[in-house]
């Protein structure tokens, strides 16, 4: 047989094992898809919760003087960045990465092992990071930022639209900021609504932070099955490819056979 | 009795909605209790244990890692109490309230 079927059969080999390798990624990938979207809604609706709060005593007067609410420059930027715990996941990890570009100066912490080893930290996962995880590093970005450690923090992660679109983009935490019209409700605070903004913040910094990286995962593995569906799509038409060029060529070598016997036995 | 929706919501989903008629949890002033027609209100929440009387005439328990407690407006028909808590689990070791 030519050599040139030989290579042909070599790399509907190569691509075939590719094809198998796209559907298990998209199939493992498709498989969490709900329990990260669901893992996700149960998150967004906590930091939803405790963002209310937060919005009601950042509108109090008292609370106006507190250290979280403190302008003034902003050069010292503090970044949290969630990327994810593999590749294989299209623009995922690159868009993430991207946008943390844009903060050159930024004191960056990273969630997500493929981040964790981009900025040469310590390995830290997504699938599994959990409210002790958060609440530690909550309570200590807060004490930092209470010691004027750092002027602005933000938590880059990737918000899910929908299965086919997500969006890497980054939600600013501190310095807070009052909401535009004071809230109406009159609530008494105990001890008093400083003291209690006090406490709170850390809460509201591990709710938002959970929920970003609940939110992240599940753009992750939404981004992999879209990304490993559209990959197996491409292996299986260039499996068709090499498949029809592979009979092509062995049709073309046996016709070729066949003409010189028969050319052959003309001339005997 | 009278009573008052309830909602124990941690960033895993919601560990308790339902009726109450008291609960007891730990602020950072010390215990308190909720009853029905509380003024509104709002407090830091010390990591405790609470518990809690529901209509039916059962009591619970558990335990809730800090956090913050929220009373509604007893205007409303149904007033609405909500602890927001990192974390929250049962004494029993149950992971849901909703059985």
């Amino acid at each position: 047989m030519p050599a040139n079927t030989r290579e042909l059969r070599n790399r509907i080999r190569s691509v075939d094992s590719t094809l198998h390798l796209t559907k298990a990624m998209e199939l493992v990938a498709s498989s969490k898809i709900r329990k990260a979207t669901a893992k996700m809604h149960a998150g967004r609706e906590y930091a939803d919760a405790v963002t209310d709060v937060i919005n009601v005593l950042s509108g109090c007067q008292e609370c106006q003087v507190s250290p979280y609410m403190r302008k003034g420059s902003a050069d010292r930027i503090r970044l949290i960045v969630i990327a994810g715990d593999r590749g294989m996941a299209g623009g995922y990890n690159v868009n993430v990465f991207r946008e943390a570009q844009k903060y050159p100066g930024a004191e960056i912490y990273a969630i997500g092992r493929k981040a964790s080893a981009r900025y040469g930290q310590e390995i830290r996962g997504t699938e599994h990071y959990s409210y002790e995880d958060a609440a530690e590093l909550a309570v200590r970005f807060c004490e930092d930022y209470r010691n004027g450690l750092y002027d602005r923090l933000g938590i880059l992660y990737t918000q899910y639209i929908s299965m086919m679109t997500q969006e890497a983009k980054i939600r600013w935490i501190f310095p807070l900021a009052a909401p535009e019209q004071a809230p109406a409700q009159q609530v008494i605070f105990e001890p008093d609504a400083a003291k209690v903004l006090e406490e709170t913040v850390p809460l509201y910094l591990t709710g938002i932070l959970i929920a970003s990286v609940r939110e992240s995962y599940a753009s992750e593995v939404s981004a992999r099955s879209s990304a490993m569906n559209s990959a197996g799509r491409n292996a299986q038409k260039m499996k068709d490819d090499l498949t029809l060029a592979y009979n092509r060529a062995r049709q073309g070598a046996i016709t070729q056979e066949l003409t010189e016997i028969v050319a052959g036995a003309g001339e005997g | 009795m009278a009573e008052y929706q309830l909602n124990i919501a941690t960033p895993d989903g919601e560990f308790y909605s339902g009726p109450c008629e008291e609960l007891i949890v730990r602020g950072t002033q010390g215990d308190l209790a909720v009853l029905a027609g509380h003024i509104p209100f709002m407090t830091a929440l010390v990591p405790c244990a609470f518990r809690l009387w529901t209509p039916d005439g059962n009591e619970r328990g558990g335990r809730l890692e800090g956090g913050l407690l929220t009373v509604g407006s007893r205007k409303d028909e149904n007033q609405t109490v909500t602890v927001l808590t990192t974390h929250a689990e049962w004494q029993d070791g149950e992971k849901d309230g909703n059985e």
